[in-house]
């Protein structure tokens, strides 16, 4: 049930109507009228790591109660209820799009809200509720739209009995249901108490492709006007009654836990309220942030030794670099016989790469409110996994599963980064503390950069065979570096290969006969997380730099090249093509212009850039890139196309300079200005091509990341006559 | 201490240390969240509000020192011609994605369409510089910014 003073955009249920997911619930009034509903047997897809290729479209439906995603009221309001959090990627409005096009819905009446509790119905194939691998669109549509069908097929019948006409004379629109034939037209909210009491059709009917208002137009963002006038409210926005603030004070040097504090250091500073011990150090709690900020600076405290305390990024690097040449691991990835491919072969080419940690640096740091009491907890927060947060604040906390209530805010920012539950746990320690006040959490900038969490740095070896036409008859590829996926809980696909570290290399789209991918384990002190693309966003990078390498010495054109290796692969040739004429490419560059081209698939679906740039004083300056993208069927293309733009410039800071350092067993950066992101006057012009050649569905907003770097490394290497081969460009000199 | 502030034309009296941030007297004092933390030592431009005339990083300027001054928040932005301009071409051109920045970004823009009515693409870059978008949104920001600037020339 959403507030009525709420703004239009962002309201969320009260916390307490709770409806299990045998019930549909359709809301007049104030009142939730609900029934049971008969269900069939609950078919889960197993769990997969997030980052592999999408579910086979083939998988049976998942049952999942409509009222989960829908609620009408009798003033013929719909809300709908979304499974995935809005950080940006303009899911909310394109998930409304894809329910209220399949409802009949008056788009200008709908409303988006997030559930307050995780039930099935809102979990992903992987078994969780999270908002990641850029599923939002392409798993969620077929659901979504599967419950919009059984909800207008509901108010269909309910109008068909009041009306005395047969349901096949009515149609759904704007809100109502229409009987042509007489012109009459009854409002939804007029039939929900109806529609209530019947049972839910199993076998909707969707709508056919004609019939389609709404997806595939470029439609307007419902959170816009909200986010222009400071009335969104983001996680860190949050209030409740007798709300006080933490600020937290912990070890720099990565995972090292207290050996002393002395909370007497602070008390008597102005607000404080407590000092609370938590994993790692504390949290200040003070009527304001500032005070607790304060406060925590001041606070005395010793964090014990670790075997990590001298360590940095040179030792780190040289791990990396011993660990290439270690001697035969298992196979992650073993075809063909390489031993053959590399007998005789025309050419070999060599190279290793390197790419560092990343931030996230999410404009709005991590925070989460909490109010923890006896029975429930309450966390008001903008995560991307809700499951991850039931299961460590339920370990940490004592509560089960259905005690817990989100109230999701917008996310300002997310890009993997909020999936971990580090300040729910604080926030929920500290409100137990003070006897079930709610307290929110905020990290301060530094905190935020120096708390770990981070891309993971890797590094990668490539040694191909060529033959004499110039095709690739073997190739070798080592990585070094940690395991993210399984710091993160993913099993290792046949117990070798790190899913989250190798996506990108092992199941790469080019036709190569023999090859040999393996896993030089690395472990680091930090805490690894997902970041846009996840291992996409380095293996893009390895591959594609590889590629054009390899071209180079065939002395091909690598467009050309990557045709030659890419036959059967219809959609990455369609992208390729389309990036490559939009930019012009075999026609001469103007002058002082270099181009760079690569295409790599990621997230179910294929993007292909050309980055066309130059060099001033010294350093390289993009001027355009043109992005093609096959996500299949673009819902919202204006939203595409933001994605497109947006994640080159995400790619560009970290391609060009901004990295993370580590110096005696801590993050030496802190804040935007010694971890540079890209500002107003470096974009690009980006020229979007979204290719439509009936595809299935895929992700938006991460393929877009991988393909920027090596395309840019590319025409930074023409530029600069050095092979650009270790990220970012500024470590050359050249950012 | 008591100051004296007038925010969005109200008049209000806050009681903090005079070296508070007027960010969190507005956030946590006054409830006003649409001026948001970025990064709190002036990098980022995601607390930008006016005092008087002139752009301020909210976490960086001590309340104390606002005593009887004109503050506007991005909640008094739509007050005038030139606010209203710019949240206009905000939406028709769908600039924000996260939207965390967003109200910082119009702040700086509408100082800049104070000052100079007709910007070119240099003056967008010089003054939306110290603002920065994660989400990457700066070409729709250069957009909207002239499509305000056209709007009021008419």
């Amino acid at each position: 049930m959403s507030k009525p003073d709420a703004p239009a955009s962002q309201s969320w249920p009260q916390a307490g109507h709770r409806l299990s997911r045998r019930q549909f619930a359709l809301a007049a009034g104030g009142a939730v009228l609900t029934v049971a509903i008969p269900l069939g047997a609950q078919t889960q897809s197993p769990p997969s790591p997030p980052g592999s290729a999408p579910a086979a479209p083939a998988r049976p439906p998942v049952d999942r109660a409509p009222g989960s995603f829908i609620r009408i009221g009798a003033d013929g309001t719909v809300t709908f209820l979304l499974p995935t959090c809005e950080m940006g990627q303009g899911i909310h409005t394109a998930q409304a799009m894809i329910l209220a096009e399949e409802l009949g819905a008056d788009w200008t009446r709908v409303r988006t809200a997030m559930p307050d509790q995780v039930t099935p119905d809102y979990r992903l194939p992987m078994g969780q509720q999270r908002s990641v691998g850029s599923f939002g669109v392409r798993f969620w549509h077929d659901p979504l739209r599967r419950a919009a069908a059984q909800t207008r097929e509901l108010l269909t019948l309910a109008a068909a009995g009041r009306l005395s006409v047969p349901p096949g004379s009515l149609a759904a629109e704007d809100g109502h249901i229409v009987h042509a034939a007489t012109g009459r037209r009854v409002p939804f909210g007029d039939l929900v108490q109806a529609a209530s009491t019947l049972p839910v059709p199993q076998n909707p009917v969707l709508r056919p492709a004609e019939q389609r208002k709404l997806t595939g137009k470029t439609m307007r963002r419902l959170d816009t006007p909200d986010k222009v006038t400071g009335r969104a409210l983001y996680a860190v926005d949050m209030k409740a009654p007798g709300m006080l603030h933490g600020a937290v004070r912990l070890s720099p040097v990565f995972r090292a836990e207290v050996e002393s504090m002395d909370p007497a250091s602070v008390q008597g500073m102005p607000g404080v309220v407590a000092v609370v011990a938590v994993p790692g150090g504390a949290v200040v709690v003070a009527r304001g942030w500032w005070q607790a900020k304060q406060a925590a600076d001041k606070l005395v405290i010793r964090f014990k030794a670790t075997p990590n305390d001298r360590i940095g990024t040179p030792e780190l690097e040289q791990r990396m670099r011993a660990a290439l040449d270690s001697g035969v691991l298992p196979a992650a990835l073993q075809r063909g016989d390489m031993d053959a491919a590399f007998r005789a072969p025309h050419q070999v080419v060599e190279a290793d790469y390197a790419v560092p940690l990343l931030a996230h640096a999410c404009m709005e740091p991590i925070n989460c409110m909490a109010q923890a009491r006896p029975d429930r907890l309450d966390l008001w927060t903008g995560t991307q996994a809700q499951d991850i947060l039931l299961r460590d604040c339920g370990a940490a906390g004592g509560y089960r599963p259905e005690q817990v209530y989100f109230h999701n805010a917008y996310l300002g920012g997310g890009f993997g980064r909020k999936t971990h539950a580090e300040a729910a746990i604080q926030a929920m320690l500290a409100s137990r503390a003070v006897g079930g006040r709610p307290v929110k959490v905020l990290w301060s900038r530094a905190d935020d950069m120096q708390q770990g969490q981070y891309r993971q740095t890797m590094m990668c070896r490539m040694r191909a065979a060529l033959d004499a036409d110039g095709r690739i008859q073997g190739l070798r590829v080592r990585v070094a570096g940690p395991q993210m996926g399984r710091d993160n809980g993913i099993p290792l696909t046949n117990g070798v290969a790190d899913g989250m570290s190798l996506t990108g290399i092992t199941d790469m789209q080019y036709q190569i006969p023999n090859m040999l991918v393996d896993h030089a384990v690395v472990p680091m002190p930090m805490a690894l997380s997902p970041w846009r693309s996840i291992a996409n966003s380095f293996t893009g990078f390895f591959v594609e730099a590889f590629i054009n390498e390899c071209a180079a010495a065939a002395g091909k054109d690598p467009l050309e090249f990557r045709r030659q290796h890419l036959q059967g692969r219809p959609r990455m040739l369609a992208v390729l093509d389309r990036a490559a004429q939009s930019a012009g490419w075999g026609s001469p560059a103007p002058q002082g212009v270099a181009r760079g081209i690569a295409v790599v698939e990621s997230y179910g679906s294929t993007v292909a850039q050309v980055v066309e740039a130059r060099l001033r004083d010294g350093h390289v300056k993009v001027e355009k890139v043109h992005v093609a993208i096959d996500c299949g069927r673009a819902i919202n293309p204006g939203q595409v196309a933001a994605q497109m733009s947006g994640g080159v410039v995400d790619a560009m800071s970290v391609a060009l300079r901004a990295k993370i350092t580590v110096k005696d067993g801590r993050a030496e950066q802190s804040s935007f200005g010694d971890y540079q992101i890209l500002r107003m006057g470096e974009e690009p012009e980006v020229v979007t091509h979204i290719v439509e050649i009936g595809s299935p569905l895929g992700g938006v907003g991460e393929p877009c990341v991988p393909p920027l770097a090596p395309a840019l490394a590319a025409a930074a290497s023409a530029l600069s006559g050095r092979q650009v081969r270790r990220l970012p460009l500024a470590d050359s000199g050249l950012a | 201490m008591s100051t004296q502030l007038q925010i969005n034309g109200r008049r209000l009296r806050v009681d903090a240390a005079a070296e508070t941030p007027l960010l969190w007297v507005l956030r946590d004092e006054l409830g006003m969240t649409g001026t948001k933390y970025g990064c709190g030592v002036g990098l980022c431009g995601a607390c930008t509000v006016h005092v008087g005339n002139d752009p301020a990083r909210a976490c960086i300027t001590p309340v104390g020192a606002l005593d009887r001054q004109q503050v506007r928040t991005i909640e008094g932005l739509g007050q005038d011609r030139i606010g209203r301009a710019l949240q206009a071409a905000w939406i028709a051109n769908d600039v924000p994605q996260c939207g965390y920045c967003q109200c910082g970004q119009l702040m700086s823009a509408a100082v800049l369409l104070r000052t100079t009515p007709v910007p070119s693409d240099k003056d967008i870059t010089e003054t939306m510089a110290g603002n920065i978008c994660r989400c990457g949104t700066y070409d729709r920001i250069r957009a909207a910014i002239h499509e305000a600037a056209r709007a009021l020339s008419v």
